[in-house]
């Protein structure tokens, strides 16, 4: 099975790639660099993914104890930082040649860096904490909090700042880019998400070896 | 005892302890007039950029004692070897939770109020007008540090570098608050209406709301040994 | 517009390293690990 979502993702990656070199046009304004965006948002919108997973997978420890339902959230938090770090770099480099600058605090990379931390945060509290049971407990309690502070923090910094274009895909409005813009984008974020539950399925499969190990 | 009867009755002895023993206070004080200091060496000159930062440093010196109060909450028990008892203790143990918040709330009170006259009488700022309003923003902003605070709190008491940890959870958590309150207090203080920031308000309301349910619904979980 | 291909290959490049480096390390830990749990067993089937 995870083999299958393993080869899977492999397939759609590749799919995504052709995509955004060869079907997707070339941006009007921005030139190449825009094709960064092929990468950058299904990243970012595969974190989410992953941190959604990891709240409702601490609530499901919380309620049963089950620690399945703890190496999901575990493994979940690691990818998804691992993907909203590189959200945050691929937004840094193609932020560079286009507003002239490798950072900027506007409402999506203030979001997304808050999120950074807050869930690298996350694995530092798992990884202070040595008994396991203890630190499924504490864990799940905390990922429950940042996933009810991510609307809280989506909205403040929204209203603070609005320098960004306004995400065309989490506005109420709807997708206002093109169509030829849009296939590209939709196929490289189902091959991210399909990376996600691969690389989580296979993190939270050695979780379990290596507690099994130590038993 | 009862359930508010417990709360309570944590509420005063930590108090009491406080009050006999000032240390986190003279602690909080002592801050309060360095950030003071520094701040009119850096600014003092300069009416205009010290009006247009004073809400930061405000805030910025309210979030930093309040990190100071809510890291010591449980200090007590753990050096004095108390934390069993608190995990021994019967029924719910939330009730201990509220107690730890109320007296949070007090400290964190206290030493704002200290921050704000001072700042008031060495930078001569006129609050008078903006004072009704910033009351409720600085309560509001208050109780979201310390409702999630005393939850931190009892998370990191008894793990590895629990010093450093604390502020790291606590602060990228807390960034909604802290935007909505710096904001609200800019607005404010340049003579807006408090209608002006309601939106603000009303997200410092939800989070309150937010988090004072999930600490109350979770503190058992933490503190279950 | 220039092109700035070298952000472009910097962005992909950097996703591409960082993902096939975690999936590496996952790959080499479970290899380990099923070393680690194959030896001990061959040996106590010696003992009997």
């Amino acid at each position: 099975m995870i083999r299958t979502l393993g080869w899977l993702s492999v397939v759609a990656l590749v799919a995504g790639l052709v995509m955004s070199f060869g079907v997707a046009p070339r941006e009007v304004t921005q030139g190449t660099v825009q094709r960064i965006m092929y990468v950058h948002v299904p990243l970012v919108i595969s974190s989410y993914v992953a941190f959604i997973v990891l709240a409702v997978a601490s609530f499901v420890y919380l309620l049963r104890r089950d620690p399945r339902a703890d190496r999901v959230a575990h493994a979940s938090g690691e990818i998804g930082v691992m993907f909203i770090g590189l959200g945050i770099a691929t937004g840094s480099i193609w932020g560079k040649p286009t507003w002239g600058t490798w950072w900027t605090w506007d409402a999506r990379l203030t979001s997304v860096a808050i999120l950074f931390v807050m869930y690298v945060g996350y694995l530092l509290l798992r990884g202070s904490i040595d008994d396991p049971e203890r630190a499924a407990r504490f864990a799940a309690v905390l990922g429950i909090v940042a996933a009810l502070d991510i609307p809280l923090v989506h909205f403040s910094v929204y209203w603070w700042r609005t320098l960004h274009q306004p995400p065309s895909l989490m506005k109420p409005g709807g997708f206002t880019g093109s169509t030829a813009i849009l296939w590209p984008l939709l196929v490289n974020l189902v091959a991210f998400v399909i990376l996600y539950a691969y690389l989580t399925a296979r993190r939270a499969r050695l979780l379990r070896a290596e507690a099994e190990a130590v038993a | 005892m009862t359930y508010a009867r417990r709360a309570l009755a944590v509420a005063r002895k930590d108090v009491a302890v406080e009050r006999r023993s000032k240390e986190t206070l003279n602690a909080l004080v002592f801050f309060s007039l360095l950030l003071l200091f520094v701040f009119q060496i850096t600014l003092g000159a300069d009416r205009d950029r010290l009006a247009a930062v004073l809400p930061g440093v405000l805030w910025l010196g309210f979030v930093l004692s309040a990190l100071l109060a809510l890291g010591r909450t449980f200090l007590v028990e753990r050096e004095h070897d108390c934390w069993e008892g608190l995990l021994l203790a019967p029924g719910d143990k939330s009730a201990i939770y509220l107690g730890k918040l109320a007296s949070n709330l007090v400290l964190m009170t206290v030493v704002e109020a200290l921050v704000l006259g001072l700042f008031v009488i060495f930078f001569d700022i006129d609050i008078r007008r903006a004072l009704p309003g910033l009351f409720i923003v600085v309560a509001l902003g208050t109780f979201g540090l310390a409702t999630v605070g005393t939850l931190f709190a009892a998370m990191t008491a008894n793990v590895r570098a629990r010093e450093v940890l604390f502020p790291v959870l606590l602060l990228p958590v807390q960034v909604p608050v802290l935007l909505a309150t710096v904001k609200a207090t800019e607005a404010l203080l340049l003579g807006e209406p408090l209608g002006a920031v309601a939106h603000w308000l009303k997200l410092l309301a939800a989070a309150d709301v937010i988090y004072l349910v999930v600490s109350v619904l979770t503190f058992d979980v933490i503190l279950e040994g | 517009m220039p092109d700035n291909w070298s952000f472009v290959a910097a962005a992909y490049g950097v996703t591409a390293i960082v993902l096939i480096t975690y999936w590496w390390r996952l790959v080499r830990r479970e290899r380990e690990l099923d070393a680690l749990r194959n030896r001990p067993e061959r040996r106590t089937s010696r003992q009997s």
